[in-house]
């Protein structure tokens, strides 16, 4: 059996999800109704979890690619398991019906009579609230769909995932407090996820580009950012987003401390304190020399390195180059 | 030297065929029959309104925060707690927040926490009613019966558990009666009912009786008997004396040590 049809699919990336769906048939067909006759039946019931996870797997993967009827077939098989009014299901069938819907006014119809429908029955229903705030934010109805995860995050205050998607929300419409607010919630939930911290460094930095006039404020969202992505490193050693962030700060640190001699002394608040120039400078140059080292061993595909993606290793070629160039002038 | 007499009893094949066989197929079948009627007898959980999911995870939310603050620098840290623990003095995500500081109701009286203790008492129900008509069979029809032979010696000790129901002192402990045959059945049959039910049936009462023993077993965020409030207000002052020792403290150093 494939593992890959047991790990979620929704984030995977597109071949992936196309060879899945290519099982279609052959998944349809294992696990077809095989059941004994009666007495038998309630004999020896043997039912595995893992074939319901893989049905919903191929669910989502047939609808991504198109292929809508093995997907009915797939959302009948669990119907007739688990009903029609189990939230999972609902909200499947949601997922099926925005599929085959033809053009705007079609979803628009979906979003007004099924999913407020279910929620004016019972609003506890998670599945469907975030199947709708999901639907939402791909109508690019942004706001919607951020007041939306705001009230389910009143009634929810630890769905991490929640509060990522609407950090995503908040950093698509350039509101950089809101969004950080939201990754240090997420980070709450889940203090070692590696990636978040560096989304989160990849926020503050973004922050400070924008507000780079007020030179005390930029300093100190990109020295919280600096920390972070340090800490993204410390929870993930080959993590590349977070060298290539950490590259990014520190050249961009390096850059205003010059600016300014004057050492920015630990104020008042408490709140952490300003690297000085000598560690940006020794971690731009790790950043710098890790990255290479990642470039190498990737792009020759080395055993072990082999999990870059080429966009990726493009980007890091990219940024070396145009610091180099840097150099030389 | 003295062999030991070894014991030797005739015993009618027909015992094996009505006595030994019966038990077991009888034993098996009341196990699956009580799977399914524990599944058809199980009330599904109550749904919680979204007040009371609120109240649970808004609690929760103050747990992570106590938990893991050290991921946050001390601005942030300081803007939540200045949110929660006034929200939480004042009462902010109770369910039910006209019901504040009044003691609680009884829970005879309650209609919901009686529905618990009645799924309870039909579990109870379940489990005790087949064991006793089984024990009152096997004794009816087939005390005093000596059924079978173990293929090991055992100690004088073993004689109280594989021979109850027979009266004799000088049987050798080897042979077994039918009543110990149904107790050996009543503890042993776990693994069948997992060959044939799948491994997580409620067949065995063994099994059952193990998961009342300890029902602090399953991890609950809120005892629903506690009162919310207190829950919350003891809340607030852990929050309060939180000593938040940032992980991004000094954090450059490490990283450089660590890689260099």
């Amino acid at each position: 059996m494939s593992t890959e049809l047991l790990n979620p699919s929704s984030s995977g990336r597109p071949e992936t999800a196309l060879r899945i769906s290519q099982q279609a048939p052959d998944v349809l067909k294992r696990t077809a109704k095989t059941s004994l006759p009666f007495p038998l039946s309630v004999l020896f019931s043997s039912e595995k979890q893992e074939t319901w996870v893989e049905l919903e797997n191929l669910l989502v993967a047939c609808l991504r690619t198109g292929d809508d009827k093995s997907a009915r077939l797939c959302l009948d098989r669990l119907t007739s398991r688990f009903g029609e009014q189990n939230e999972r299901i609902l909200a499947l069938r949601g997922l099926y019906e925005e599929a085959i819907a033809q053009d705007g006014k079609a979803v628009n119809a979906i979003l007004t009579t099924y999913y407020d429908n279910l929620l004016a029955e019972d609003p506890t229903n998670m599945p469907i609230r975030k199947r709708r705030i999901a639907l939402l934010k791909s109508m690019s109805k942004t706001g919607d769909a951020i007041a939306g995860l705001v009230e389910l995050l009143v009634t929810s205050p630890i769905d991490a995932e929640s509060w990522a998607e609407l950090a995503d929300l908040y950093f698509s419409q350039n509101l950089f407090p809101q969004a950080i607010y939201c990754l240090e919630e997420v980070l709450l939930i889940v203090p070692n996820a590696w990636n978040m911290h560096a989304r989160l460094g990849e926020v503050l930095f973004l922050s400070a580009e924008s507000n780079s006039n007020a030179r005390d404020a930029a300093l100190k969202d990109l020295s919280n950012s600096l920390k972070r992505f340090c800490r993204s490193i410390e929870l993930c050693d080959n993590y590349l987003r977070a060298f290539y962030g950490l590259k990014m700060v520190s050249s961009k640190l390096i850059s205003l401390l010059e600016v300014e001699t004057k050492t920015v002394s630990k104020d008042k608040t408490g709140e952490l304190s300003v690297p000085d120039k000598a560690t940006v400078e020794s971690l731009n140059e790790l950043a710098t020399s890790k990255l290479v080292e990642i470039l190498r061993k990737g792009s020759s595909g080395e055993h072990g390195w082999d999990g870059y993606e080429d966009a990726e290793l493009v980007a890091i070629q990219a940024l070396l180059d145009q610091t180099s160039q840097k150099v030389e002038r | 030297m003295a062999q030991p007499v070894v014991q030797t009893i005739h015993r009618d094949p027909s015992l094996f065929y009505w006595i030994l066989v019966p038990i077991t197929v009888v034993m098996i079948l009341t196990g699956i029959l009580r799977h399914y009627a524990m599944i058809l007898l199980q009330s599904a959980p109550k749904k919680q309104g979204v007040k009371d999911i609120r109240q649970t995870r808004s609690l929760m939310r103050g747990v992570n925060l106590r938990n893991n603050a050290s991921v946050l620098t001390r601005p942030s840290f300081e803007s939540r707690k200045n949110y929660l623990v006034p929200a939480y003095q004042d009462g902010t995500f109770l369910a039910e927040p006209e019901k504040r500081g009044q003691p609680r109701a009884n829970p005879m009286s309650d209609p919901a926490a009686m529905e618990g203790m009645m799924g309870m008492m039909k579990n109870q129900v379940v489990m005790m009613v087949p064991q006793t008509l089984i024990m009152g069979w096997i004794n009816a029809f087939f005390s005093g019966f000596v059924i079978l032979k173990l293929p090991f010696p055992l100690t004088p000790q073993f004689k109280s558990m594989l021979q109850s129901g027979v009266g004799t002192r000088d049987l050798d402990v080897r042979w077994v009666s039918s009543l110990s045959f149904y107790f050996l059945c009543l503890f042993g049959l776990q693994p069948v009912y997992n060959f044939i039910l799948g491994s997580n049936n409620s067949a065995s009462q063994v099994s059952q009786q193990m998961a009342q023993m300890n029902p602090g077993a399953g991890i609950t965020a809120m005892d629903p008997n506690q009162d919310p409030d207190k829950l919350f207000l003891s809340e607030a002052e852990n929050l309060e004396v939180t000593e938040l020792r940032s992980i991004l403290e000094g954090i450059e150093g490490r990283i450089l040590e660590q890689l260099r």
